[in-house]
């Protein structure tokens, strides 16, 4: 009963979880970056920023 | 052949191993650099005044633009890339990571780069960028680069738009000064990259691809960098007589000229052993100080100019 059952599927080897783990971060901090860019831009140029002739 | 190697099914699943490491060799950063620093000089002289946030979203799109391009330009290349010593070592050909990752890795930043651009600064200069993204891939690395010896002169207008995009960006118009720029970098290219080409011949011969020293010869080559330096002296120093730059950029152009000239001269004489190898080194390794330093001359004037106007 206590026998721990192997995960099913693909198990990931440990280079593999922390190369993936690196990956996650860099995505997060590339969005995190885009999100503070397009706050940053609509106060400087103020909220009609995506309201505008092309 | 070339595409059944491209598009081999894998059977089992491949989970990646690559880290950020590898994601950052695939946008090019030495190449990102330059672009940076050109598009940073377009911005600065530009007339008026850009709010901070602005210019570096701008800086931030162009850089990851170019850098999107470089991803771009390893996804198609990867064939020739495994055969060159110069870059067997790029993510793909080392197999961190694969063609479909690198392929969607650049699509993505290239819509974001251009997308942001747009939206946050101005469409001119979004439309350039997507354009530089477009010129670079598809006319420079997928038509030109294994066809034509020319490759390096028409696909330098890749390379030389930055500034253009900046100015736009910092403008939201285009005028003659940042197509001065555009002319610097373009005839900037072909001694520069024709240099390298002399001395990687071989390794350029072994992948396929059609530079001048393979195509034409190593001393069609030599006349054609001399030919080609002649100009990008003559373009660089113009705008200081036109009026567009001041003195102090024409003498530093005048004698980085000279410089780059009398280098090219070497090469074109010294066309054996050692001696030959050791010009083309020279001239490559100069061509990189010059451009740096003709376009740091623009960036540091207008500095000067900004913390002392009375002086300038």
């Amino acid at each position: 009963m206590d026998e721990k059952r192997p995960p099913d599927g693909i198990v990931l080897t440990e280079a593999q979880q922390k190369s993936r783990r690196q990956r996650s971060i860099a995505i997060a901090l590339a969005l995190g970056v885009l999100v503070v860019l397009f706050f940053a831009v609509t106060m400087v140029k103020g909220p009609a920023v995506l309201n505008r002739p092309l | 052949m070339s595409v059944v190697d491209h598009n081999a099914i894998e059977l089992s699943p491949r989970i990646s191993e690559a880290d950020v490491a590898d994601y950052i060799a695939l946008l090019k950063p030495r190449v990102m650099s330059l672009v940076v620093f050109t598009a940073l000089v377009g911005l600065v002289i530009a007339p008026g005044h850009v709010h901070p946030v602005l210019a570096f979203t701008s800086i931030l799109c162009i850089a990851v633009g170019a850098g999107a391009a470089g991803a771009l330009n390893m996804w198609y290349e990867s064939d020739i890339d495994a055969r060159m010593s110069r870059t067997a070592n790029r993510p793909i050909p080392r197999g961190r990571v694969t063609r479909p990752e690198a392929l969607t890795f650049g699509m993505t930043l290239a819509f974001f780069a251009v997308m942001t651009l747009g939206i946050l600064v101005n469409w001119i200069a979004g439309s350039l960028l997507a354009f530089t993204i477009f010129f670079y891939v598809v006319i420079y690395t997928m038509a030109l680069k294994r066809w034509t010896a020319q490759n390096i002169v028409i696909g330098g207008a890749a390379g030389a738009l930055p500034p253009v995009v900046a100015w736009a960006a910092a403008t939201g118009s285009l005028s003659v000064e940042p197509w001065l720029l555009f002319l610097i970098i373009f005839f900037w290219t072909p001694p520069h990259f024709w240099a390298l080409a002399l001395f990687r011949s071989d390794d350029y011969a072994r992948a396929g691809i059609p530079m001048l020293p393979v195509v034409a010869g190593p001393d069609a080559t030599r006349l054609q960098i001399l030919l080609y330096t002649v100009v990008l002296v003559a373009v660089a120093v113009a705008p200081w007589p036109l009026g567009y730059f001041d003195a102090v950029y024409g003498v530093t152009s005048l004698v980085l000229g000279a410089g780059m000239l009398a280098l090219a001269a070497n090469v074109y004489r010294r066309r054996e052993g050692s001696a030959a190898l050791r010009a083309t080194r020279r001239l490559f390794a100069f061509s990189i100080f010059y451009l740096f330093a003709l376009f740091a001359t623009l960036l540091l004037e207008v500095v000067a100019h900004a913390l002392a106007p009375s002086v300038w």
